[in-house]
This record gives structure tokens, sequence and C-alpha cells, in this order.
């Protein structure tokens, strides 16, 4: 459905994105992730065809994106940084007026069904400027799916929201993976990757790993364990080192163990434990957060 | 089409929240309108004097004699009409693009400044369409706050000059120049002025060379009028008419291929 190959933008002697290219399926949420001036938003800003990347491709459906490309631009949902909303005008006002620039056909039908499906109908007389923060952001993404794009650009859609918007964001934004909509998210927010994307991309300037949070996971930090024993661990550090346990890192009562890919290792390495006569109480796989990952990336990148 | 108006209605609709930003072209007007009846109707009234008891009134004269609408009027009155005709060109130029100069000096600069200009770009909106919609937009209320001065101005001239002046305004070149001429006049100068809001990061650099726009012409013109006895015949207005509507589509067509998106987006903070 989005296709970005070879993306690179230049600004005069600086190079924002550099030689980025992935291939984005239909039902897809896809997540940017990167320090801030990695090139995130650039990036959307060329899938948006509002700006011209300096070399590279962008297709949206297997036709080529561009600047004067403004029917493809139809195609598209791109929720800017800011809500961007006229402040001066109603809700209702605010969405009929992108009705009707995006060519919606029945765009009563569709505002009142965009108030409806976002809960802004009881504020849909209210001036943009009298909404929080919260509720402007909800009605910004009712602007950018009132056409029913295809594919949809969130860039940065939970910052600043309080816990409760945010959750309904996610909500929503997984409900576009359920429509079968491909979704680009550039975020600095871990956790809401963790909770949608199907892949991530971490992005300085230039690709530094794409894949699924468990692959990103799997391949920094391989597949860990943590074994809590009834006794001090220190004693049994021979025993895991032998059944195939590597990386030990023992604390108190704990055991914490990467298994470098060995899946068979951890019935081994419980069968010695008990053989040895330790008493296992819990053995429970050791996973680093995200934002370790990310983080493990990022400081690994030579700037 | 549909875009232009979608973006018209809104803008428009913007403007019916913001009135506040007519009063200078209000002012304008008003003293626009003012400033013949201070030389035509006050002066000579409180100096006890009649306009056409003055030896400085050749032009007039000549205007009198070839003008087909004033050959019935008296003296007094021919020479009122021809002050009220002459300082029309004035009252148009000055109100119709002083009442869109601010809206379109704000058109593109006030949408980067309030942040809803990338989310305009990122719809299917043309280049050709943004430009349109934001000059129409502008170019309306100062026309139709035109219209409203000019019918003030023939109801005052109708009530305080001599009788018939009114009559010698309501002339094919008069409505010509109210509904031709200075739409034609505002569209070019407003269309610079959107130019200029689109390459500017500030509107009142825009604003500032809307006035340079508005006040140079309008000043040469006036003392060509006064000084010089240009008057503006219908051949005149017709070769006019004929200039602005090139140079409307030429400044178009300049505009479309300066208006940068990108440079809008990225460089502007």
């Amino acid at each position: 459905m989005l296709t970005a190959s070879h993306l690179t933008r230049r600004f005069d002697a600086r190079v924002a994105v550099d030689d980025l290219s992935f291939e984005l399926p239909a039902g897809e949420i896809f997540a940017l992730l990167g320090p801030n001036g990695a090139g995130k938003t650039t990036t959307l800003r060329m899938l948006a065809g509002l700006i011209a990347p300096s070399a590279g491709t962008v297709h949206v459906a297997g036709e080529l994106m561009s600047i004067d490309a403004s029917h493809l631009r139809g195609r598209i949902g791109f929720l800017t940084e800011a809500p961007g909303l006229w402040d001066r005008l109603t809700v209702y006002d605010n969405l009929m007026t992108y009705a009707r620039l995006q060519g919606v056909t029945a765009e009563r039908q569709a505002v009142r069904t965009a108030l409806d499906l976002f809960g802004i109908a009881d504020r849909a007389h209210d001036r943009a400027a009298q909404l929080s923060k919260g509720l402007k952001q909800r009605v910004a993404l009712a602007r950018t799916l009132i056409h029913n794009p295809p594919v949809v650009l969130l860039d940065e859609p939970t910052a600043g929201l309080d816990p409760e918007s945010a959750h309904e964001t996610r909500a929503l934004i997984l409900r576009l993976r359920s429509e079968q909509r491909t979704v680009v998210i550039s975020t600095h927010n871990l956790d809401e990757v963790d909770r949608v994307a199907d892949r991530v991309a971490v992005l300085r300037t230039r690709l530094i790993a794409v894949g699924t949070p468990a692959a990103l996971r799997a391949r920094l930090f391989g597949t860990r364990l943590t074994i809590s024993l009834a006794a001090p661990a220190a004693q049994y550090e021979r025993t895991v080192q032998a059944a195939g346990g590597r990386h030990l890192r023992i604390e108190g009562h704990t055991i914490s163990l990467a298994l470098d890919g060995d899946a068979a290792a951890t019935p081994r390495i419980v069968r010695a434990l008990v053989e040895a006569g330790a008493d296992v109480l819990s053995v429970v796989p050791d996973e680093p957060t995200l934002e370790e990952v990310y983080l493990r990336l990022v400081r690994e990148e030579p700037r | 089409m549909k875009r232009i108006a979608a973006l018209l209605v809104k803008d428009l609709a913007e403007l019916r929240q913001s009135p506040g930003i007519f009063i200078p072209a209000l002012l304008t007007g008003g003293a626009a309108i003012l400033y013949p009846f201070v030389i035509a109707v006050i002066i000579p009234y409180f100096a006890g004097e009649r306009l056409s008891d003055s030896s400085d009134v050749e032009i007039a004269e000549l205007f009198y004699r070839t003008e087909p609408s004033i050959r019935g009027l008296n003296p007094e009155a021919a020479i009122q009409a021809f002050i009220f005709q002459q300082t029309l060109a004035l009252l148009v130029g000055l109100t119709t693009v002083t009442g869109g100069m601010s809206v379109a000096a704000h058109s593109v600069i006030g949408e980067k400044q309030a942040r809803t200009l990338e989310p305009l770009l990122a719809t299917p909106l043309r280049t050709g369409e943004l430009l349109a919609a934001k000059v129409i937009g502008a170019a309306l209320p100062g026309v139709a706050l035109t219209t409203a001065c000019f019918a003030v101005y023939l109801a005052l001239v109708g009530i305080f000059a001599e009788p018939a002046v009114w009559k010698a305004l309501l002339t094919i070149r008069s409505l010509a120049l109210v509904f031709l001429i200075g739409p034609l006049a505002a569209l070019l100068g407003l269309q610079l002025a959107v130019c200029a809001s689109s390459r500017v990061n500030d509107p009142r650099s825009a604003q500032q060379l809307g006035a340079i726009i508005i006040i140079i012409p309008v000043g040469v013109l006036q003392v060509a009028q006064f000084a010089a006895g240009v008057v503006l015949t219908a051949p005149i207005l017709l070769a006019v008419g004929v200039a602005l509507t090139v140079g409307n589509l030429l400044v178009l067509r300049a505009a479309i291929a300066l208006f940068d998106r990108e440079t809008i987006l990225v460089r502007w903070k």
C-alpha cells in the first residue's frame, strides 16, 4: 500500500533523511522512532507529498507520489504534529471544510458520522478555541480520517494528551488496523509503540533498525530468563553455566541469564538446577523494555 | 471549483468572527467620502463663495463641455459633478484595496502562524486553488464595502450637493469604475499581497507592500486628475480594464510559480 524506496532528503548541506526504504502492506501499523531531528517528520512529509525527496521515491497504492500529485494526497490522512484547527470556527465547520476540500460525497453525513465516531457530537457547535487539548486532538483525528483514507500518517498522535485521551487515541489507531488501513506513526512514546505497532523503524537520519518489537528485543538482547530460587543463587552459578546459561547476573536469590537463541536451554537449565538441589520458585522470561532496545540502538549508532 | 468554494466559505466565516479587521477600511472609505464634500460643499459654504465664481475652474469647464451626463447642469452643479466624479476613483481605489489588504496580507502567513497551513496543504487542494480562494476571499469584503460606500456617497451627494448632481454620477463610467475597474485593481493588488504573504515570515511585511501598492497609483492618479486634467473617459477605463485583466492573469501565473509549498513548510518557523 505504501512504499518508500531509498528515500533521501537534504536541506542544503544537511542530510535529514538518508536512504530510507520500507514497504507497508494494508493493515500494518508502522512506527517511526528516533531522537529529535532524526528525520521522522521529514519522512512523514515526504510520504504525504508535502515535500519532495532529494532522491528516492514514494508510491501509494502503486502510484508515484509527488508534490503535484494532488489526487494522491486525497488517499492519505495526515495528522500533523499540531492539531491545526481553525480556532474561530466551530468543530462542525472545521470538519465540513475538510470534507469539502477532500471531495467527500455526502459531506454532511460524513461529518455527522465523524462527530459520532469520535465522541464530539455534543461539542459540534463549539468553537475550536474552546476545546481542551485532548478534544482538539480528537477533532484533528476526525479531520484526518473524514475522507476514509487507506493510508494514515500520524505525527506524535498522543503528545501532550492525558492518559485517558492517549488511551482512546491508541484504541482508535488499533481500529484503523482492523479496517485494513496502513498507518505510520511518528512518536517518542515507546510504550505506545509497544502497544500498537506491528513493526518499528528506528531512525537517526538513516534507518538503524527495523522489525517487530519482539524481533528487535531478541536481536539486541537475545532471550533472557530470570530464575528465582529459595536459596542464595551464587552457589548455582557454575551449574547454570554448564547447562548453557550465558551472561549471568546474580542478585540474592535470583539469576538472570541469556540463552543466546538456544530455546531448548530453558528446561535443561531448570533440570540441572533441580538435580543440583535447588528449589526453583519461578522461571520468567526476562524481556527488556522497548526503551532499553531503543536506547541501545540509538547509543550504539555513530552520530 | 468546489475546493475554492470550500476554502472561501471558511475564510469568510472566519472574517465574520473578526469584524474589527475592517475598521481601517471603513475609516478610509469615510475619509474618501468626506474629502470631495470638503472641497465641493463645505469650504464654499463656509467661505460664502460659489465654485463657479472661481476663475480656477477651467478643467471643470472643459469637462462640462465634453461630458454628456452633465451638459444639462448649471455651472455650479457641473463643477461639483466634476469633483465628485474625479474623486470617485480615490474612493474606489482606496476602499476596495484597503478592505481586503489586511485579509490578503494575513492569508497565507496567517495560516502558517496558526499552524493550520500544513494540514491544508496535505489535502488535494492545488496551489492555484489555494491562491484563488485567498485572493477572492480578500477581495469580496472590499468590493462589498466599496459598493456600500458608493451608495452612501450617492445618497450624500443627493442630499448635500446641487440638485441632479447625483444623477450625473450614475453613468456607465462610474459604474464601470466601481464594479469593474475597482474589483480588477483590487484583485491585482490583493494577488500581489497574497503573493507577498506566501513569501514573507511576517504579515506586516505583506501589509507594507500592500500600502505601497495602494498609495502610489491612487496618489499619482489623483494628481493627474486634478493637476493635469486627466479624465477617466470610457476609452481610458476600457484600456485600464484590459491592462488590469492581463496583469491579473500574469500575476496569477507568477504567484503559482512562486508559491513554494516546501519552502513555506520547511523554512518558516
